[in-house]
């Protein structure tokens, strides 16, 4: 087969770029992970893709996760931004609702993080719209006119609109919007409710400020990125993961930065949702590790859940994104005791200089990592990805502190116990996703993957009691194989309902219609053919009189509202305990997810032996020494059976399964793993 | 199971749970205040009524009084508790806060035994009594706040008593809603039981018990390590709230903290008597303010459980307003609190001073606004309840300035504002300003926090406007020679006339509204720290810059004088900062045996002199500060003979935290405030 035969995805991590070329002619992956440069990341693409050495023609499609917005938000390098916004309400973007939104509730001296617009560059504008979305009084051109000039003087880079109840009826924004789009050529503008036409002033304005604060950034970035590619006659189109697990262009990305903060690890749920629809799984939860934090997310019925009440840094966000539970624990995380004598993990981590203590780089603070290889889990006998050989008495050395403080020598206890702490942490996340939104964890397969996912995935399952757990083939590159097979999406909503009772099937019918015709336009300028569109709808829903709402799927040709409500009580008895089937329900929201579906290459790789695995042993700490098997991944073949004690190594992961848990390898390579004790 | 992370293990576990019951509560409840405001909280107290677990963001006011509440339910019913039972609570006089906030305490049992309760404490928007929303500033007894409800158990083994729930709904506005927070509170209560079931299946129930009790002696030893840390000492503090509401005479709030080796001893004795208007609490209040203090100025960052309180003993005696008696309204149990809580920061700060923190805007500020709600749409016919509770600039810091409009450190982290979106898709009104109040920050090195200014305009006729607030006479105090924060102030504005809807500010109960009356409410800045003359002058350059203070009182306080293109004119700024300095008016102190006072007034008695040189006439309110002291002192004006001196007794001196001879500043609030 000659021509178009590469699917390329790449995923900018913070440390290392990494990036996953899938052949569909001959059905293998080409991986290469190259240093990220900070501040150029397009060049670290450009490095990678130059490693595969493969033919840049034969690129098919090429999706980027990018970490652009978050890295530039969280060295506070982003445009400077203006916003404008109703009279009255200068100070809605820096005082919110009057929280503090980032912890220390009991410390005096706490600080508020600064607005991305300060004070000075807010700007009142007279006009108002009411709660009904009737326009009070519009939008003065003259006056608009003035801010301009001011605009222009105070050498801004980039403006938000956002103006109160314009989720009811934007008119007024749109027309300041536009008529400062006229007199500030090139200055990029953001809408508020054009992103997301959602109620609550605070968190709408923050998503937008946010969003203008980085679109200067994304933008120069993007179009270096694709100069560069283009340079290389790289002809394919370039998408960009958005934090809604769907892919969007390059254009959309950059005008809607806000929605690409999760472009990484959302890469890594959408391929833990495509292998495990490959093993037959449909419910799983996503346990991405690595050196200094541990993603987590639900999947259920191989659908991500959204969330839309999100906060990055200090700032609220309220762009869909997959409901990603994020803790500051990973495999570099530093173990240390509490004032009160207990075992304590992270936040701080060894990152990657000078690294765990086993690494030999200078470390002296025990770590997660560190605590592996005392227990045996990691070895010093087989270099890690570049050839790190890890030292097993600086990692001694390091615990020897820990150990004083809690009174013992045993260094393999103090190991033991500060995983079982790590671990509980990571369950905690689990069951964020979980429990708190009405899941039974118990219900769910665990993917692990990341650097320390498969590791560490088996104690977290059984901690909570799962009794499945899948590690994918290429655990330590599943964000790039994730973006590499990603959809197109766009999400739309219409703030439109009301009482269930009172409510007209054929009005919903209308709405549900324009919804899915903007959909349809969006994914066809995207260059999706109708054919491969698909439209979902959702309700968001509550009892009256509530204001959290649930997401309560929703059938267009449905002929009666009583499926729906018999839905959502349901749901909430789920979540919450108690349903009140006599009580009013409401609908708040209409949602829609229109997906431009890709063609995706079915995943096949062959073991690299034919013999069969080749096996060595060696001892392996689970509650007492354990004489356990040692594999290769690389040498397992599907249909291959074993059971744990086991640790299966390979490039980029170490996978370590404990006594009581049985082992398939199935069609695709991946560990299909059962509890059975 | 390795014993080395077990404990850690068990307290993650249980932390567990009390965020799963957070995250339910919010997202189920059907009051704003809860689903909004967050006002509420949950806790996990053991069998005997000890506090283990509270949730990351938990208010502490509400939760540090779960164990008085826990402690006299289990004292009413002892054995007769059993599975399947459940406790209401709101009784201010047995261990609740204010009768709005109603708590539920769910028993859990293991292997046939009571092992501990879950708590949730949520503010419900109305609880029956006589004005929408139950707090109102002009109360006289308890019974006009609401339904009162002692330990009562509400449903025995399984069996709901729903006659008693029917009573109780039926006397609260709104009822269907509070039924909605009731059914809240029971699936919480009830998925949280279940999940505690599944940690004691997996640690077993002595081991999780037994781990219980090692965590809270651990946490009593850190606490105990770090008060052994303080000087010991007799440490004094005073201050007063505004009015009881009635009248316009102070209450006076007087604290002896002592600090003896690793405990500490608060003693409120000599505070004013009970009040006939809503500013008393309850017993639970005082441990809850010191234990607020200590953790925040000792132990700030690691989670809190009973041991936090073992080491603190409380002396309150009954019949004052810090501990009242039936029949004493309570809906000013936050306003109670937050002096409670000054007193420990400035009794504390004196042992600890770069530990003082300015002081805070005084209370909750509770504000309803009530009417028939217009019919619009499917909507029934009903009354709307608009229930607004403004946060304020924070007080500052050695170091740090103070914070705009935000949750404080004695308050855990919830909304303090609901979104203008919200408010009018459910109200008939329109928020017509919403922003930081400009000039409200207290001067200082380090400045308080600029308050909050809100207009909100009734679009309907019959509306009517309650206030229970503090601080809005006497303003919030800075500390180490700075200024005070502006006072609270709510008013309504008719015609473009500002009208007080009460004789006494702050205290306002069923004012009439009238159709386009526009309500401002203005939170209090909080206090600053140190002396404003010793700020950074480029920091009161971009207070100026970004418009939280003037030009002008950039030059009057802080001696900061900028030429036109906003920068800092060096030369004339130190000239200018020695004019100041000289202008101040200071006097020696003279010690004497007792302090001065006019019933609970402290009187500061002057000659006729400084009267006219400081503008002041009988009576009015002043204080005095100093740089080497904690608060500032407050007093009232009393012109008369004597040396030029200021003759305070020997508590006033100690409360100053100045000796004889030294120079005080005495300032009129009035020249502050304006």
């Amino acid at each position: 087969m000659t021509g178009a035969r590469y699917l390329v995805g790449v995923d900018v991590g913070g440390t290392f770029t990494d990036l996953l070329a899938y052949d569909e002619a001959e059905g293998y992956l080409l991986s290469a992970k190259v240093p990220s440069l900070p501040g150029e990341q397009w060049r670290g693409v450009l490095d990678a893709l130059r490693e595969l050495e493969i033919d840049f023609d034969a690129i098919r499609a090429f999706v980027h996760g990018t970490t652009i917005a978050t890295n530039a938000l969280l060295q506070r390098r982003g445009a400077k931004t203006a916003l404008i916004t109703t009279e009255g309400f200068r100070d809605v973007l820096e005082i919110g609702k009057g929280r503090r939104l980032t912890g220390g509730i009991f410390v005096t001296a706490w600080q508020r993080p600064a607005p991305l617009a300060p004070r000075d560059r807010r700007h009142e504008l007279a006009e108002r719209v009411d709660a009904t979305g009737e326009i009070l009084s519009a939008v003065d051109p003259a006056a608009v006119s003035k801010l301009a000039d001011a605009l222009r003087r105070q050498e801004i880079e980039a403006v938000a609109v956002a103006f109160v109840n314009s989720y009811l009826n934007s008119e007024n924004e749109t027309a300041a919007a536009a008529a400062l789009r006229g007199k500030l050529p090139g200055i990029p503008i953001t809408e508020s409710a054009s992103l997301i036409p959602e109620r609550g002033e605070f968190e709408r304005t923050s998503t937008a400020v946010l969003n203008a604060y980085l679109t200067p950034v994304m933008a120069a970035y993007l179009e270096m990125l694709a100069q560069e590619l283009s340079g290389q006659g790289i002809t394919a189109p370039v998408n960009i993961m958005g934090s809604n697990g769907g892919a969007m262009t390059l254009d959309i990305a950059a005008e809607r930065c806000a929605g690409t903060f999760l472009s990484g690890p959302v890469g890594g749920v959408g391929g833990a949702v495509r292998v495990a629809g490959a093993a037959g799984l449909r419910e799983i939860i996503t346990f991405d590790m690595g050196g200094t934090s541990t993603d987590v997310a639900l999947v259920h019925d191989l659908t991500p859940r959204m969330s839309h009440d999100n906060q990055i840094d200090a700032y609220p966000l309220r762009m869909p994104q997959f409901d990603i539970h994020t803790i500051g624990a990973g495999g570099g995380s530093i173990i240390w005791t509490g004032a009160d004598g207990t075992l304590q993990i992270g936040p701080q981590s060894a990152g990657a200089l000078p690294g765990p203590a086993c690494y030999g780089r200078g470390g002296t603070e025990p770590t997660i990592s560190d605590a592996n290889l005392l227990l045996g889990r990691l070895t010093s006998d087989r270099p890690l990805a570049g050839g790190l050989v890890l030292e097993a008495a600086a990692a001694e050395t390091a615990f020897k502190p820990v150990a004083e403080a809690l009174g013992t020598d045993d260094l393999v206890a103090v190991a033991d116990g500060a995983l079982a702490v790590a671990v509980a942490k990571m369950a905690g996340a689990v069951r964020e996703v979980s429990v708190h939104r009405g899941f039974d964890p118990r219900d769910f397969a665990l993917v692990g993957f990341g650097g320390a996912g498969p590791m560490h995935g088996f104690l977290v399952a059984e901690e909570l009691g799962m009794t499945e757990v899948l590690i994918p083939r290429f655990p330590g590159h599943l964000s790039a194989l994730g973006q590499m097979m990603a959809d197109l999406r766009r999400d739309l909503v219409k703030a439109w309902g009301g009482r269930l009772s009172g409510l007209s099937l054929e009005e919903l019918r209308h709405e549900t219609a324009t919804l899915r015709r903007q959909g349809a336009d969006l994914l066809l300028a995207d260059g999706i053919p109708a054919d491969r569109h698909r439209h979902e709808f959702t309700m968001d829903m509550r009892y009256t009189g509530q204001s959290f709402t649930l997401a309560i799927p929703w059938q267009t040709d449905s002929t009666d509202f009583g499926p729906l409500r018999r839905a959502f009580d349901a749901r909430h008895e789920e979540s919450f305990g108690y349903a009140v089937s006599e009580n009013d329900a409401e609908i708040v929201n209409v949602r829609l997810v229109s997906t431009g579906e890709v063609d995706k290459p079915a995943l096949n790789f062959a073991p690299r032996r034919r013999d069969g695995p080749k096996l060595s042993r060696r001892r392996v700490w689970f509650g007492r020494w354990t004489d356990t098997a040692i594999y290769d991944r690389s040498d397992l073949p599907p249909g291959f059976e074993f059971s744990g004690p086991a640790i299966v190594e390979e490039e980029g992961g170490t996978s370590v399964i404990p006594p009581g848990w049985s082992v398939t390898v199935d069609d695709g390579g991946a560990l299909l793993c059962r509890f059975d004790e | 199971m390795n014993e080395l992370g077990r404990l850690e293990l068990i307290r993650e576990s249980l932390v567990a749970v009390v965020n799963e019951m957070r995250a339910n509560v919010i997202r189920s409840s059907f009051s704003s205040i809860i689903y909004e405001g967050h006002d509420f909280s949950c806790a996990l107290v053991t069998a005997d009524g000890r506090l283990i677990a509270k949730g990351e963001a938990d208010n502490p006011s509400h939760i540090f009084a779960v164990p008085y509440s826990t402690a006299e339910i289990v004292k009413k019913f002892g054995e007769d508790i059993h599975e399947g039972d459940i406790f209401l609570h709101n009784d201010p006089y047995t261990g609740g806060t204010h009768l709005n906030d109603i708590l539920m305490l769910y028993p859990v049992f293991h292997d046939a035994r009571l092992a501990m309760f879950t708590a949730t404490r949520c503010h419900w928007g109305d609880v029956g009594g006589m004005t929408p929303g139950s707090l109102s500033g002009r109360v006289k007894e308890i019974y006009q706040e609401g339904m009162r409800i002692e330990p009562t158990r509400i449903c025995e083994r399984g069996r709901m008593n729903e006659a008693f729930l029917d009573l109780l709904l039926n006397n609260m506005r709104i009822s269907h809603e509070r039924r909605g927070d009731f059914n809240t509170m029971l699936g919480t209560s009830r998925k949280a039981a279940e999940h505690i079931q599944r940690i004691f299946l997996r640690f077993g129930g002595d081991t999780l018990l037994d781990a219980v009790e090692e965590l809270i002696s651990r946490s009593e030893k850190v606490t105990r390590e770090r008060i052994s840390q303080i000087p010991d000492g007799a440490y004094h503090a005073e201050g007063y709230l505004d009015s009881d509401g009635h009248n316009s005479e102070p209450l006076l709030g007087r604290l002896r903290l002592t600090i003896d080796g690793d405990s500490l001893i608060a003693d409120f004795t000599g505070s004013s008597p009970q009040s006939n208007g809503p500013m008393n609490v309850g017993p639970a209040m005082a441990l809850n303010a010191v234990a607020t203090v200590v953790k925040s100025f000792l132990d700030p960052l690691r989670p809190v459980n009973h041991g936090s309180f073992n080491p603190i003993e409380v002396i309150n005696p009954p019949g004052s307003f810090l501990n009242a008696t039936l029949p004493a309204p309570c809906g000013g149990m936050s306003e109670c609190r937050a002096l409670m809580v000054a007193l420990m920061v400035s009794a504390l700060g004196q042992a600890l001073p770069e530990k003082l923190v300015g002081d805070l805007k005084g209370g909750a500020n509770h504000v309803y606004m009530s009417g028939p709600k217009p019919v619009r749409g499917g909507d029934k016919a009903g009354i709307f309840l608009l229930y607004e509770y403004p946060a304020a600039g924070t007080g500052a810091t050695i170091g740090a300035d103070g914070n705009h409009v935000v949750r404080a450190f004695t308050e855990g982290d919830f909304n303090a504002v609901q979104a203008a979106e919200i408010v009018e898709m459910q109200c008939p009104v329109r928020i017509e300003h919403y922003g930081i109040r400009e000039g409200s920050c207290g001067d200082g090195e380090y400045r308080g926090g600029c308050g909050m200014r809100r207009d909100i305009r009734i679009l309907a006729d019959g509306a009517s406007l309650s206030v229970l607030a503090d601080h809005a006479v006497i303003p919030p105090f800075g500390v180490a020679g700075a200024q005070c924060g502006a006072a609270n102030r709510f008013v309504v504005l008719r015609d473009s006339e500002v009208i007080q809807p009460s004789p006494i500010p702050g205290k306002v109960g069923g004012f009439a509204l009238r159709k386009d009356d526009i309500v401002r409410l203005e939170s209090s800045g909080g206090g600053g720290f140190g002396d404003p003359l010793d700020r950074d002058p480029e920091r009161v350059r971009r207070d100026v810059f970004l418009g939280y203070i003037s030009a002008e009182r950039a030059r009057t306080r802080y001696g900061v004088v900028l030429d036109g293109g906003d920068l800092v004119d060096t030369d004339d700024t130190e000239t200018e900062r020695e004019r100041v300095r000289a202008e101040r008016f200071t006097l020696p102190l003279q010690l004497g045996n007792e302090d001065e006072r006019a019933g609970a007034r402290r009187r500061f008695t002057v000659s006729k002199a400084t009267a006219e040189r400081l503008g002041l006439d009988e009576e009015d309110l002043v204080e005095v500060s100093s740089r080497s002291g904690a608060a500032a002192l407050r007093g009232w004006i009393h012109i008369g003979e004597t040396d030029e001196a200021l003759q305070l007794g020997r508590l006033g001196a100690a409360a100053l935290g100045a000796n004889a001879g030294d120079r005080v500043e005495l300032r009129a609030l009035s020249a502050i405030l304006s």
